[in-house]
């Protein structure tokens, strides 16, 4: 089953065939789910868009994605946000497809990614450790050879969605020696092997997304280690150059803008010139955010590489997240303290989801901290 | 160290003794497991541990000795606020021994009144302040629930939100227009005609909404008359902003030093992560904040206790109110980016000190309404 050729389409249809497919088919129970959606509850959808053709956008057809150019991806991101489709479970879609479309065997090609499309495998990532956050190079986990296998031992923690996933891919240490990311690989674990222990951990908006997961002496087979030995750091870092600016896109704000526009307009606001001015900051901090957006989506489409400087996306998209509900909090006044969805002015809001689920976006992904010393460093060559 | 009011006044006996009972009440008869476990839970506190703080004499603190209390201050009773925050305790101190107290003191039944005061500071029960109607209001005089004379009482009809400490409440000072205007009315919990709805908050305590439906409330249950009903609920209410600015004091002190803690131990890139600058820098910008939260604070304090009256005093209140809550949100949530991704976990306890700073800023007007609040005021003022 080849789906078409979304490219050929013009961008207005596209928008339109996108539109269509989601009102025809995603539950509208789950539209605008305001945390991260557990695979239960996705798994339908997941196995829609699979059915359909629509679940790889991002990966080309001859592999069974849609093949979408940078310009069609930003379309179907932004109708995505728009009708409040949640993510599915997606490190397989976004990050191991990708990396073994590089890094992979021909046989690691042909095993995973037909799972990965339809849902056979879900993956979860196992990078951070206990005393490895920032500092990812130091991980510890260990991947030793024996045999036909590798023996892993240690731990990984954050892991999102680790509970839902039936694969890892991870970074363990396999050399001690020179420098620190130059003895690391990555391997390809199978979540049910014996020896892993998963356990979710509970987050401050009160749900189970991310996880411990211990490895205790657990087999893994070298046919599972991609890119080479001790070239872990390499395929981890290698992300697309779409996958680097997606995360500073300016749509990931959009529901918390326009419920507080909305309670805005119910509570008189706007005849408020101190509330206008905090609101209209906002706005064009997000606005403007979308004009530096599209320069970077212009260098994507002309097929050249980005440089660090996209690092600065991610920060003022973050940061602009977090003061805009910062600002939903403050408009709500007595339910800024209250959590779950109340009516308010007549208009329906549940602000400290929002609120709390903007306070890790500075955090994961490189923390606000870390990507400002990038730009330091390499974009305004700052001694350090 | 959290926002400490007393520092100015050492040699003040009583503080000394509050402050060493509150160090000692928080090491000892509450802690975060407790306070874990009695999330979500109703009434959410436990009524052994108030007996307790009405030993130490707490409940009583505000109120005058010939109603069985201490008499003491504003200063006083900062002190037990801002230590019992510290440390979450869940039990509704500000919202009963404050806010209803300060109601309670401020009225004109002597009968009701020294009853009342009388069992609140020996433990026995709990009022709570049923005054606001709507959201994002701090004016006392907006009020729509009816008091009509029925036969030889009162009927009341209406509807109360937002009431601090409703969950457990023995009764409710509940605000009402009568004929004669704003008056304060005695409702005990259960009364007939009296709906308690209890929704959530973001700390796992919970507010009340209050149904009154022909409550017939008796003549000897006219707590506060038009006469002083008004100032008897600004007064609580002024007093209650800033006990209420004590507690994120509290909240933000210990917020900031486990984060301060963490830039010590936390390593990373071979590094205590507080020789970054960056997280350095940051550190500091929010101690200046807590700083000034508790210059403030210690003003306001000195202020009510030299007896500031109208204008003046709703001016300073606000003043504590929009620093404690601009400072408490702002260092709650730099912990979280500071302790990096265990910092947005439930099992750690910075997420709790957000939460609680969440709850304390969304009561009685945040940052934002109390500037306002302070601008409107320096109007009227002039
Ligand atoms: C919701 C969520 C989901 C996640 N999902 C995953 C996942 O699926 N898989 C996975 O592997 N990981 C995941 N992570 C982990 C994430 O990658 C780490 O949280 C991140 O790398 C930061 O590490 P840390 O939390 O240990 O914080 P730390 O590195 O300990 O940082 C603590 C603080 O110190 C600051 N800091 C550190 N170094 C410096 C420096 N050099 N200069 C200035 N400041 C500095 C940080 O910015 C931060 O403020 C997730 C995290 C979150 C919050």
């Amino acid at each position: 089953m080849t789906p078409p050729d979304f490219n050929a389409l013009g961008d207005d249809d596209f928008r339109a065939r996108v539109r269509e497919f989601f009102a025809q088919h995603y539950p509208p129970h789950l539209r605008f789910v305001l945390r991260r959606a557990r695979l239960a509850e996705m798994k339908a959808w997941y196995l829609t868009l699979s059915r359909h053709g629509w679940i790889a956008p991002n990966w080309p057809r001859e592999y069974g994605g849609m093949g979408l150019d940078t310009g069609k991806m930003i379309i179907l991101l932004e109708e995505t946000e728009r009708y409040g489709v949640s993510r599915v479970p997606d490190h397989g879609i976004v990050q191991v497809g990708p990396i073994l479309m590089k890094y992979g065997t021909p046989g690691q090609q042909q095993f995973y990614l037909p799972k990965i499309l339809t849902g056979e495998h879900i993956w979860g990532q196992g990078y951070s450790e206990p005393n490895a956050g920032s500092d990812l190079a130091s991980l510890a986990t260990s991947a030793v050879p024996d045999g036909d296998d590798f023996i892993v031992n240690g731990q990984k923690i954050w892991t999102t969605l680790a509970h839902d996933s039936t694969h890892i891919y991870l970074l363990a240490r396999t050399s001690r020696e020179g420098k620190k990311q130059e003895g690391i690989s990555f391997l390809l674990v199978d979540a049910a092997s014996p020896g892993i222990t998963i356990r979710p951990i509970r987050n401050i908006a009160g749900h189970e997304e991310f996880c411990e997961v211990f490895f205790d002496n657990v087999r893994v087979p070298q046919a599972n280690l991609v890119g080479g030995l001790n070239k872990g750091w390499t395929v981890a870092k290698a992300l697309l150059s779409f996958e680097r600016i997606n995360i500073g896109s300016p749509r990931r704000p959009q529901y918390a803008l326009k419920r507080l526009e909305q309670l805005a307009h119910a509570k008189g606001l706007f005849e408020d010139p101190g509330f206008v001015d905090k609101f209209t900051a906002l706005e064009l901090d997000l606005a403007d955010l979308g004009s530096l957006y599209a320069r970077y989506v212009e260098v994507v489409k002309r097929g050249e590489e980005l440089g660090q400087e996209v690092s600065m996306l991610k920060i003022w998209a973050m940061e602009a997240w977090q003061r805009l509900t910062d600002l939903l909090i403050e408009t709500a006044h007595e339910y800024g303290g209250m959590p779950g969805e109340h009516s308010m002015d007549g208009v329906d809001v549940d602000v400290l989801s929002p609120f709390y689920y903007a306070r890790p976006g500075t955090i994961y992904g490189g923390s606000s901290e870390i990507q400002r010393n990038i730009l330091a460093k390499y974009v305004l060559k700052l001694p350090s | 160290m959290p926002a400490d009011p007393a520092t100015s006044s050492t040699g003040n006996e009583h503080a000394r003794m509050l402050r060493d009972s509150v160090a000692d009440f928080v090491k000892r008869g509450t802690d975060i497991k407790r306070v874990r476990r009695l999330r979500e839970t109703q009434p959410g506190f436990e009524r052994p541990v108030w007996q307790q703080m009405a030993q130490f004499g707490w409940l009583g603190i505000l109120v005058p000795e010939a109603y069985g209390g201490l008499g003491l201050g504003c200063t006083e009773m900062a002190i037990v606020a801002a230590g019992t925050a510290s440390a979450l305790t869940p039990e509704p101190l500000t919202a009963a021994a404050v806010l209803a107290a300060g109601a309670i003191m401020r009225s004109d039944n002597e009968t009701l009144k020294r009853e009342l005061l009388e069992s609140l500071v020996a433990g026995a029960s709990i009022p709570a302040l049923a005054w606001q109607e709507n959201a994002g209001v701090i004016d006392a005089t907006q009020c729509t629930v009816r008091a009509e004379p029925f036969e030889a009482a009162i009927k009341l009809n209406g509807g109360k939100k937002f009431i601090a400490g409703a969950a457990g409440a023995d009764g409710f000072v509940v605000s009402a227009q009568s004929p004669e205007g704003l008056t304060l009315y005695w409702v005990p919990a259960g009364s007939s005609g009296v709906t308690l709805d209890l929704q959530p908050l973001a700390d796992g305590r919970t507010t009340g909404t209050l149904q009154l439906n022909d409550v017939v409330v008796p003549p000897s249950h006219v707590l506060a008359s038009a006469a002083c009903a008004r100032e008897a609920l600004e007064g609580a209410i002024d007093t209650t902003l800033v006990m209420a600015g004590a507690e994120m004091g509290g909240v933000m002190g210990r917020a900031l030093d486990m984060s301060v803690d963490y830039m010590k131990t936390r390593v990373q890139f071979g590094k205590p992560i507080g020789s970054f600058q960056a997280l350095a820098h940051r550190a500091v910008d929010l101690h200046i904040q807590r700083e000034l939260s508790s210059a403030v604070l210690d003003d306001a304090v000195a202020l009510f206790d030299a007896g500031v009256t109208g204008t003046r005093r709703s001016s300073m209140a606000s003043r504590v109110k929009a620093r404690c809550s601009e400072a408490g949100l702002r260092i709650t949530r730099e912990a979280i980016q500071i302790h990096g991704a265990i910092g947005f976990t439930d099992e750690y306890d910075a997420g709790l000190y957000l939460k609680r700073a969440l709850t304390l800023s969304a009561w009685l007007g945040n940052a934002a309404q109390h500037r306002r609040r302070y601008a409107e005021l320096a109007v009227t003022h002039e």
